[in-house]
This record gives structure tokens, sequence and C-alpha cells, in this order.
């Protein structure tokens, strides 16, 4: 195995179809912003990239196949380059980045480019619109009826029953959202609310609103892997890669999925996040404690509150006290999200691994301005995808 | 009107007792909804399935609240009414389901509390009443 570093970085800032920012530019318009910012960044032209890694999307590109990476590749310039398109939910991006990795650990390439990007539809994500009952999200929807939100709440709302989290906490965590995404120039919204703006927002899913939950956004994001020998050669900003891995869920973690699942002996629900978060932590050598700053998928502020807690990040129950001191800002003791997160960014569901990636190597080269984290060393990011997938990775300076 | 159920084959409705059709390995006793045809417990060493009927009462582990109408292929009554929804433990099996509730008031929903399987209307289509199951709240 080789050492694999971060050599260069780039987003297209996330925006809504017609607005200002992304307009009505197609997911690999938006790629390419990404792409060319981030060969800029790492000081390599297209034609020093030797592999594709790309996130796949069912919702925009990829010639109705996820073969998002081939339009990457035919928008740059066909260069022969193998290509990988990888498909997991809203944690496709992370995988993406999993394979450029082990494609540059391995020794097969020495330069990979990783990339995801999205245009996606309005609204609550649906179903694939196949009425098949053998499917259990079609059955799951048609007979209960439980969109996304619908989901967070159940488990924000068991929150509030073992911790006795307030409405008031879960608004906390949207305003420190938003306080650092002031500070992020890529961010879809960013201005500054208060506690107040947060309760008078509607409620999506009780207990759950609308600023405290991410909308669906389109963005993209690309990075350049490079071996540690040839890396020496480039931007001289280079970022290790100490840990890049992928998980999939433990049959009896209790996550309510599908219409049943079984009652669970332990405490862990997302067992998928949880075991690729704990073997980064085993593969880089490092604790949770040892974390500089966490960009992890809040999809709801009420995953910046339970994935610190399973994870071992802090103690289960000491999330909420943490955020009302201010310690998950970027200038506390667990700087989580500085990047104003899922929740400041919406979603571009197969871009996230790779947005992640983005802010932590920022991070950690002193990069992000009014919300960098002081001295960062160390970064770890987190996705999870329907299914049952999840991936993290752990960057150090 | 005539009742009929939303999908077919997932549970009956019999003398107003409600029971859904699902299955379960008798080597390892886990249960399954809908019917699983082989048992997918990984630490289970011999697949050994039987069909199972659940019904009666469970405990509530959450529920959340449907403040939108939700996108197809859930189906619904205009003008659209909110509805609460919940995952119930059926601590005898060992499943945890997931399913509406059937109340007239979110105050009747309390997390730990017993609840009973129903079945009752989801919405109405061509002259038909299409039904589900849902969780109603035991005083």
């Amino acid at each position: 195995m080789q050492e694999v570093q971060v050599i260069g970085v780039g987003l297209h800032a996330f925006g809504k179809t017609g607005d200002k920012v992304v307009g009505n530019k197609s997911v690999t318009e938006l790629c390419r912003t990404a792409v060319d910012a981030a060969l800029k960044d790492a000081g390599v032209s297209w034609r020093d990239i030797q592999a594709v890694s790309a996130a796949s999307s069912r919702f925009s590109g990829g010639k109705g196949w996820g073969l998002n990476g081939n339009d990457v590749v035919e928008e740059m310039g066909s260069t022969g380059v193998p290509v990988y398109n990888l498909s997991a939910g809203c944690a496709a991006g992370g995988n993406a980045f999993n394979i450029g990795y082990t494609l540059v650990a391995s020794g097969q390439h020495d330069i990979v480019l990783v990339v995801g990007g999205e245009v996606m539809p309005k609204g609550f994500i649906q179903t694939s619109g196949v009425e098949e009952v053998t499917d259990p999200e079609f059955l799951r929807q048609r007979c209960v009826g439980m969109p996304g939100p619908s989901f967070w709440s159940l488990l924000a709302r068991r929150r509030m029953f073992e911790y006795g989290t307030t409405e008031e906490q879960f608004a906390k965590v949207a305003v420190k959202a938003r306080k650092c995404s002031v500070h992020n120039p890529y961010a879809r919204f960013q201005s500054e609310i208060t506690v107040e703006d947060v309760l008078k927002s509607p409620y999506v899913s009780d207990p759950l609103r609308l600023f405290e939950i991410c909308p669906v956004s389109n963005g993209a994001a690309a990075v350049v892997l490079c071996s540690k020998e040839r890396a020496k050669k480039f931007s001289g900003k280079a970022v290790t890669v100490a840990a890049s891995t992928v998980a999939t869920m433990q049959f009896d973690d209790g996550l309510p999925r599908g219409l049943a699942s079984v009652i669970p002996s332990g405490a862990t629900l997302h067992s998928e996040a949880k075991g690729a978060v704990t073997k980064a932590f085993e593969r880089a050598g490092v604790g949770p404690r040892d974390v500089s700053l966490t960009e992890l998928q809040d999809n709801t502020v009420y995953y910046e509150l339970a994935f610190p807690e399973e994870w071992e990040l802090c103690k289960p129950g000491e999330a909420e006290s943490l955020v009302e001191k201010g310690e998950t800002l970027p200038t506390g003791k667990m700087p989580i999200n500085p990047s104003g997160g899922f929740v400041s960014f919406g979603e571009a569901t197969t871009a996230m691994g790779v947005f992640q990636v983005c802010e932590l190597t920022w991070q950690l080269r002193g990069e992000s301005g009014g919300r960098q984290v002081p001295n960062a060393k160390i970064g770890l990011g987190q996705t999870l995808g329907l299914g049952g997938n999840a991936t993290a990775v752990i960057l150090k300076k | 009107m005539e009742r009929v159920p939303a999908v077919e084959g997932l549970f009956s409705e019999k003398d107003g007792k409600a029971e859904l059709i699902g299955s379960r390995c008798t080597t390892c006793k886990t249960a399954y909804f809908p019917k699983a045809a082989i048992c997918h417990n990984p630490k289970c060493d011999k697949s050994e399935i039987e069909e199972h009927r659940f019904g009666g009462r469970g405990k509530l582990w959450s529920y959340s609240v449907q403040n939108f109408p939700p996108p197809p292929p859930h189906k619904f009554d205009a003008p659209y009414k909110i509805y609460a929804l919940g995952v119930v433990d059926l601590a005898d099996s060992g499943l945890r389901l997931m399913g509406q509730m059937q109340v007239e008031n979110f105050d009747e929903i309390k997390i730990g509390g017993t609840v009973e399987l129903v079945v009752d209307a989801l919405y109405h289509e061509n002259d038909k009443e299409f039904t589900s199951w849902k969780f109603k709240p035991v005083a």
C-alpha cells in the first residue's frame, strides 16, 4: 500500500434550480466547474488524470444508467482512462472517494479524480415510481407513507423521549449551522438565523421544522488524489488520507427500515455509520477524542446530536449541552460541520461525500477563513445512504 | 362500500381482528414482515421459515407527524389530513413494525404506551375503500 494524499479540491457552489447560483445548469456543467477547480488547485492537467471514480446519480445525467463518471470524461475530453461509477444512495460520494483512494493506495494509479454532482428534482425525494410489491420502499410509502423527513423525526422524537431534548435545542443546532455558513461562499444559505426564526418555520414533520431539515440542492464536488511520491511534484499543500472506509448495516441494529425490522439488543441504531467510522479510527490509529473537526451527514439537526455520541466523540446525552455551550462551533472543543453542513448547503445527494473531503482539506490547510477550526490537524468525514450504506474518511495534516 | 387492502397479501381482517401475514424462522426465532422466503439473520445456521401471523398489542417505540402531503406512491383522500405514524415493538415476536396511527387527537400518542393493531381506511378510489394496518392507542 502506498500513502495517498489529497492534492486538489473544488466545488461548484450549491443552489436551487433557477436561482442565480446554479440557474439551469446541467449536472455536467456543475461537475466541470468543480473538476476544473480541483485540477487547478492541484496544479495538474486533465491529461495527468489516470482514472476517474464517480458517484452515480439516479436523478441527473449518467445517460439514465448512473454513468456520471463517463459524462465527466466526455466533457473534459475522452482520454481512454478507466471510469468507475459507484452507487450507494446518499453515500455514493463517499463510496467513489473510497474507490479512488483504493486505486492509488494499491499502486494501480498515481493520480485519480473523484467527482460527484447533482441536479435534484423538486420536493421530497421519491421512490423509483415502479409499483412493485416486492420492493420494500414501495410498500413503505404506499401502506404507511413515510418520506425521509418523517423517518428523521421518528428518531428525533425518540431522542426527546430518551434524553429530554427540547425543540429549542434542536433549533440551536440549526442556528449554529447557519452561523458557520455565513463564512462559506459555496453554501446555498449564507445568512444567520435565530432560535425564534427556526421555531417560527413550519413543521415538515413534527418535531422537525423547515430550517432543521436539509432541502435538496444542485451542486458538485471534485477531489484529486495522488500518491505521496508523485505529490511532491505538485501543489505542495497536500493533506494525507489516513483512512477511507465503507461499511453496510448490521442485521439487528433496529433502525426502522422497510416495513419492519427486529427489536435490537444494543443501543446503536446507525450500525453502518458506526461500522465505517470505527474502522476508520482503527486504520488511522486515532481515537474519537483526537479529531479536530467532523463533517457528518446532517440531513437534519438530529444527526449532529446523535452521531457524535454513537461514535464516542462525546458521552451519550451530552451533545445538547455541548451545542448550548458553543462547543460544536469551529472554535469549540468538538467542532461539527464548520462548513455549515447539509442544513446550510442542502443535499446534492451524490456530491456530499466528496464535498466533505473538500471542506476537511481546506480546514487542514488553514484556508477556511471565518469558519476555520484553529490548529486543525485531523478531520473526520462521514456519509449515510439508503440500503444501509455508509462511508468514513479521516484526513490528517 | 367494498373494503380492499391497499396491497394484497400483507394482512387480513377477520371478525374485526387485524393480523399481519409474515413469517418466522423456527431456528433463530427471527420474525419477518412482509414474509421472507429465507432467514436473513447472518448468525442463524439453518433457515427454517414458516408463515406467522402478527397481531394484538405492542409498545410504541417512537412516532412522527406527517405535516405535509407525502409524495406518490402514497395515496390519501382529499383534502389532505395530517396523520401520525408510529414504530411499534411487538415484544413477543421480536418484530419492530412501522405503520400509521389511528387517533383522533395526537395527544393520545405516548412513547412507551400500548397500542393495538387494527385495519383502517387509507384512501378511497373507484368506489372502493383501500385499507392498511394501523396502530390504535389503548387507553
